[in-house]
């Protein structure tokens, strides 16, 4: 029997997409910044034009979690563009819980997705101090644009959006 | 000087490619660009674009030494925040060198701004060059925040073959 499954999400994945966003937040230490609703996620996941992309990993019943969940890791991911080389994919949040980490979950899924959807590259933010992740991508070859090449990431939030925008 | 900001069309991509040549070349980087002009038409202007983009446009009497009236234009796509849902990504914003200082950066960040919010985003994102620092104080002063300073985000990328070996799920130890 296999020891996991890799699918696309469901619309009924939504609180374990939320709960897991929290868990990967709560990692980060940031917990108290996740405001997205399971409203928002069902909206802007499963409507016409959907905002993001979700693989779901789950296990067989016997394999449950100590909490009951058999959806134990998920990816978010979506399109973007980057105007010289074209198609990118862009992996939003990578997370497995603790007790099923070390089985590949989502790499090849989603690295395989990037490479069908005929994307030139895929684009992700690692925090500095996570070492283990960066070596982890760097072993395949990743490159560390904000240290190689400088760049900088800036955010602009709703209400000096407002502001821009008025103007 | 007079412009207008619009929504960039199919026919508009002859320009937006010759502007994204410009740039790459004033960065001395032209040959990094792998994209061609149909690439531009497919990707941004299909049933279901990677991309979408807007114009800056001057009248007629304004027109460019080399005739151009098609001036600046920005490039964005709607991204998602896992903490906080729908956001805008702003990926190239350029103005012809002969045409700046007259507000029409700014006003081509203030038109994605609207169409964002318009979208339901909560934030704008994009990326500077650290050494670009003109650039970076601007977008401070317009109370944008610096995310790499701030939460020590690297942006990282994979592609060509090791995004391939990635993939395959090729062993690396």
């Amino acid at each position: 029997m296999a020891n996991f499954i890799l699918r696309k999400a469901e619309p009924r994945d939504v609180p374990d997409i939320l709960r897991l966003i929290k868990e990967l937040a709560k990692f980060e230490e940031m917990e108290e910044q996740v405001v997205l609703t399971e409203t928002e996620l069902l909206q802007d996941g499963f409507g016409e034009q959907p905002f993001y992309h979700c693989i779901m990993a789950e296990v067989p019943e016997d394999r449950r979690s100590s909490d009951g969940h058999t959806v134990v890791g998920f990816a978010m991911y979506y399109f973007t563009y980057d105007p010289w080389i074209g198609k990118m994919l862009y992996l939003e949040d990578f997370y497995v819980m603790k007790e099923y980490r070390g089985m590949a979950v989502h790499t090849q899924y989603i690295h395989s997705t990037a490479v069908k959807s005929r994307c030139s590259g895929m684009h992700f933010i690692v925090a500095e101090w996570n070492k283990p992740s960066i070596d982890f991508y760097k072993r395949r070859g990743a490159s560390d644009l904000s240290h190689e090449e400088g760049w900088r990431l800036f955010e602009i939030d709703k209400e000096y959006l407002l502001k821009m925008s008025a103007k | 000087m007079d412009y207008t900001i619009r929504v960039a069309t199919l026919e508009d991509c002859k320009d937006i490619y010759r502007m994204i040549m410009e740039l790459a070349k004033h960065e001395k980087v032209s040959d990094q660009v792998k994209i061609a002009q149909r690439d531009l038409e497919q990707d941004g202007f299909s049933k279901n674009p990677f991309f979408q983009s807007i114009i800056a446009e001057v009248p007629e009497q304004h027109r460019s030494k080399d005739g151009h009236s098609k001036v600046g234009y920005a490039l964005y796509f709607f991204a998602y925040s896992s903490w906080k849902g729908r956001s805008v990504y702003m990926e190239d914003l350029y103005v012809m060198p002969e045409y700046r200082g007259k507000g029409i950066g700014k006003a081509l960040m203030s038109k994605i701004a609207q169409l964002g919010l318009a979208a339901g985003c909560n934030q704008l994102n994009f990326a500077v060059l650290n050494w670009n620092k003109e650039s970076m104080d601007f977008y401070l002063s317009q109370g944008c925040w610096d995310v790499t300073t701030g939460l020590d985000y690297h942006c990282m990328r994979c592609e060509g073959p090791a995004l391939e070996a990635l993939a395959r799920g090729d062993p690396k130890n």
